[in-house]
């Protein structure tokens, strides 16, 4: 059993990853009654990627060249922290949830140094809204999982998946506002509408798009692989914690991919339905998120004392 | 020959500091409230000592090169290393009266460094007003101090009973009075303007190590002298932690000063370190002693990080100053081309000071994140939402320093140089360059391994407490940090992608914007960058500007714009209380006639005042 969510840790996280956002933009396309590409389009894109050269900029230094490799080993550390079960064994990085805001502010810095590095405006423009965007889905992440945490007792992800499982958990409204507060981080750190727009191919709208501008070839894949896998983590840490589940681990394998399924559907429908909103209004939207989390933690406060 | 000789000391000072930390024994006496001087060592100030002799080894060995040859240099030399003395006499000091002799030598012997150093106009102003913060503020560490030991609180901890006024008395006078040096806010003002008109290696024992000698004195009287204190204080801890950490950052991001930047940034960070001390004041007067102890070696963590980062940092900015003539961000770039190690080391302090793994700054957040969990955690209402606030002030804390270190980074390090001076600038001899890098080592190491000092830390705390040692984080109740596997995963992953990339690349290709050249006038400025921030805080920040269209027949001629982000607190609270003093001191110049006569009349009527009050009873 360990073995199985350890293969399936390592395999979903860096092999299936790509499938996520595919499977997404496959039900959009449905939805909007279009055919669309099939959900296996990322794995062509990478392949495609994979073949191509890359054009170097004028000028750029190491950190340019360091960049996607960082980013993307920042991202497979973060799928190592994040279990697909709840008995799921560490594996070396620890399993700890307030490690992964470090972790992915670190594949950040990586992609912003490299705007910088090549100096491209529409590069800076994008990063600089990324990372202040990221202010505040930081603080809305750490107040949903601040809840998640409080009703499991422990800050162990494998053990939180343990926590919350079952139905009793459900009777009070904690979980409920941490899961909305986690709703907004996941459509925030996937860009995905209404935050971010991931089929945008204007410089001047672009956020997470943006700083890969200048990027060809393996470098580019790797980001895409990236952007996959941050899909991976944070709909994981969704479908595992704020999702209701059954405390049993085979049945929380099982249901695993019934569940990313669901939740790609369920962004994919958000995106059909709603526009993106102007920037400046995306930190309003994830501060009503942060205070949804943080009724969560009074409420889990009331009930207990 | 003094100069060379100076680095070696400190070394031995921070070798036996941490020896003495890390054996637990304690030397000389014990502390004291009678007025004879004592002195000794016990585990918080062979911490300290450990510290401070850590920081200033690489800074004095900077300063050998970076001061220059002449008899101003040699001045400031000398004051440098009497500077570090009296730091060490403060943290050994074991009686009030050494305490506060050095205390306030600690104060006055930075200020005599700056004006030796530069004698203009603004930076006696700056002195001056330094001075006068940080001696009005004094006054409350001397009132805090006297009366614990008044009190007896210094010879045996339990003295001050637990709530009394007494105890709150004294823990706010000595959270006005400590808080100030340590530059907390709202009490920062000198903070920023002080800082960074100082040489270069003493900014960085400025912010390296003497801001926390006062964090050494608020843990002593908070922690150690008055015993558990009352939940209010805590909270009110926490408060001032959370205003720091966010308020510091905030207020950095805007600032177009290298030096004053990272003035701002000693700010947010002893509000990172503020907030672990809050959480462990809270989570002491809920019993919870455990996490209360681990939530002081947060403090003491993130204080031994801060000080090897940020004096990293002020070094770094020492040397792009002597290579290119300035630290204004906007006129820096490509300085890590130009100056492999220093901006290297300087790259890696950046990381570290945004708090990402596998440097330092992530472990001791991660830390002081979990001790904040652990309020709320506890399960009262009050400081459970106090806790959660903190947590998400905290963790907004770390990315507001992201956003500002990447900037930081991009503008200094990365890109095209913006200047001629700053094109043709060179490599630092080799003294300045160890330094950096040595401390850039101290971030690697410290990142990795801080497992093995927390344990040492956990149990600093006065009450018993221990925690097994490991090189990563493992806390009870946590998914543990093994810091050591998350480096390795990194750094193997890293090079295994960049040998898979291969060298592929094709001839390279100039930037992309929009097809059109890339002139030097297209690059981002900080400004640009922070933005977008600005328009979202703009209800708080109040953000100024004015842009002047000079037009001649209707053909625009000429675009100025200028903008600016206030200080509000400066202007709300130091500017009033400017303005009454100087009104009050104005009053007051009245008695100073010059004749003598007026003063022979005081005199009588001092004396007449006190006989009778002495006739009345009232005195003697």
């Amino acid at each position: 059993m360990n073995a199985l969510s350890l293969a399936l840790q390592l395999v979903g996280g860096l092999a299936l990853a790509p499938l996520l956002p595919g499977l997404v933009q496959y039900w959009k396309a449905r939805l909007q009654g279009r055919r669309g590409p099939t959900p296996l389009q990322p794995y062509r894109e990478l392949r495609r990627l994979w073949g191509k050269s890359s054009v170097d900029v004028e000028g750029a230094g190491i950190v340019y060249r360091l960049a996607p490799a960082v980013t993307a080993a920042s991202l497979v550390l973060a799928v190592l922290i994040v279990p697909v079960a709840s008995g799921a064994p560490s594996l070396g990085a620890g399993r700890d949830a307030l490690a992964l805001l470090g972790v992915l502010a670190l594949g950040r810095f990586a992609v912003t140094a490299a705007s910088w590095d090549v100096a491209n405006g529409f590069a800076l423009q994008g990063a600089s809204r990324d990372l202040t965007i990221a202010i505040f889905t930081d603080a809305t992440f750490v107040l949903s999982v601040a809840v998640a945490a409080l009703v499991a007792h422990t800050t162990n992800l494998a053990t939180i998946v343990a926590g919350t499982a079952g139905s009793a958990v459900w009777s009070s409204p904690s979980l409920a506002l941490g899961a909305v507060a986690f709703l907004l981080v996941v459509v925030a750190e996937t860009g995905r509408q209404p935050i971010d727009n991931p089929d945008t191919h204007l410089e001047l709208t672009m956020i997470h798009e943006g700083p890969l501008l200048e990027y060809a070839g393996r470098d580019l894949a790797l980001l895409q692989w990236s952007a996959a896998a941050r899909h991976w983590v944070v709909l994981v840490l969704a479908a595992q914690i704020f999702l209701p589940h059954t405390p049993g681990v085979w049945a929380q394998l099982a249901a695993l991919p019934v569940r990313l399924a669901i939740l790609c559907a369920g962004l994919a429908l958000l995106e059909t339905f709603t526009a993106k909103i102007r920037i400046l209004l995306a930190p309003r939207l994830l501060a009503v998120g942060a205070a949804a989390a943080l009724l969560g933690v009074v409420s889990w406060l009331v009930q207990i004392t | 020959m003094t100069a060379r000789l100076q680095p070696v000391a400190a070394a031995a000072i921070g070798v036996f500091g941490f020896s003495m930390l890390a054996t637990g024994t304690t030397l000389g006496s014990g502390f004291t409230g009678a007025f004879t001087p004592r002195f000794g060592v016990d585990g918080l100030t062979a911490f300290f000592l450990g510290v401070l002799g850590l920081v200033t080894a690489p800074t004095l060995a900077f300063a050998t090169r970076y001061l220059e040859p002449g008899r101003r240099g040699r001045i400031t030399s000398v004051l440098t290393g009497v500077f570090v003395l009296v730091l060490a006499e403060v943290v050994c000091a074991r009686d009030p009266l050494t305490f506060l002799a050095g205390w306030e030598l600690m104060t006055l012997l930075p200020a005599a460094i700056i004006l030796v150093s530069r004698s203009d106009d603004e930076a006696r102003r700056t002195v001056f007003l330094y001075l006068a913060i940080t001696h009005l503020a004094g006054a409350f560490t001397w009132v805090a101090v006297l009366l614990a030991a008044h009190a007896g609180a210094l010879d045996s901890t339990g003295a001050v009973a637990q709530g009394s006024g007494l105890q709150i008395a004294i823990a706010l006078t000595a959270l006005v009075g400590m808080g100030t040096k340590a530059g907390v806010m709202p009490m920062h003002s000198w903070l920023p303007r002080a800082h960074p008109i100082a040489p270069a290696p003493v900014s960085a024992l400025m912010s390296g190590v003497m801001i926390k000698v006062a964090i050494y004195g608020l843990v002593r009287v908070l922690v150690d002298w008055l015993g558990p204190l009352p939940l209010s204080v805590g909270i009110l801890v926490l408060a001032l932690g959370a205003l720091s950490a966010v308020g510091g950052v905030v207020y950095a991001l805007f600032q177009h000063d290298l030096k004053r930047l990272l003035a701002f940034h000693s700010i947010e960070n002893i509000g990172i370190i503020v907030l672990g001390l809050g959480a462990c004041l809270v989570l002491r007067s809920r019993g919870d002693e455990t996490w209360a102890a681990i939530a002081l070696a947060a403090a003491l963590l993130h204080t031994l990080n801060h000080a090897v980062f940020k004096a990293l940092l002020f070094l770094g900015a020492g040397a792009f100053e002597r290579a290119t003539g300035t630290v204004e961000i906007d006129r820096l770039g490509g300085l890590l081309r130009r100056l492999p190690w220093t901006g290297g080391a300087f790259l890696v302090g950046s990381l570290a000071i945004a708090g990402l793994p596998p440097f330092n700054g992530f472990a001791s957040e991660w830390v002081t994140l979990q001790a904040l969990l652990h309020v709320p955690a506890a399960g009262h209402l009050g400081d459970g939402v106090a806790g959660a606030l903190a947590l998400a002030a905290l963790a907004a804390t770390a990315a507001l320093a992201v956003l500002c270190f990447v900037k930081v980074t991009g503008l200094v390090l990365l890109g095209p140089p913006r200047s001629e001076a700053v094109a043709a600038a060179t490599e630092r001899p080799l003294p300045m360059r160890a330094a950096v890098v040595s401390l850039a080592g101290a971030c690697v190491v410290l990142g990795v391994a801080p497992g093995l000092l927390l344990g040492s830390l956990v149990s600093l705390a006065p009450w018993p407490a221990a925690l097994p040692t490991a090189i990563g984080l493992h806390l009870p109740g946590t998914g543990s940090l093994p810091t050591l596997g998350i480096a390795l995963v990194l750094v193997a992953v890293t090079g295994v992608l960049v040998v898979a990339r291969g060298r592929r690349a094709a001839a390279p290709a100039p930037t992309w914007a929009s097809g059109q050249l890339v002139e030097p006038s297209l690059l981002w400025t900080s400004a640009g960058f922070t933005k977008p921030l600005r328009l979202v805080l703009a209800g708080v920040l109040r953000p100024e500007r004015t842009i002047e269209v000079r037009a001649t027949r209707g053909v625009v001629q000429e675009v100025a714009y200028s903008g600016r982000v206030p200080q509000h607190l400066d202007e709300q609270l130091l500017a009033p209380a400017v303005r009454v003093a100087l009104r009050g001191a104005a009053h007051a110049r009245r008695l100073q006639t010059g004749h003598l006569g007026t003063y022979v009349a005081y005199l009588i009527a001092l004396v007449l005042v006190l006989l009778t009050a002495a006739k009345v009873g009232l005195i003697g």
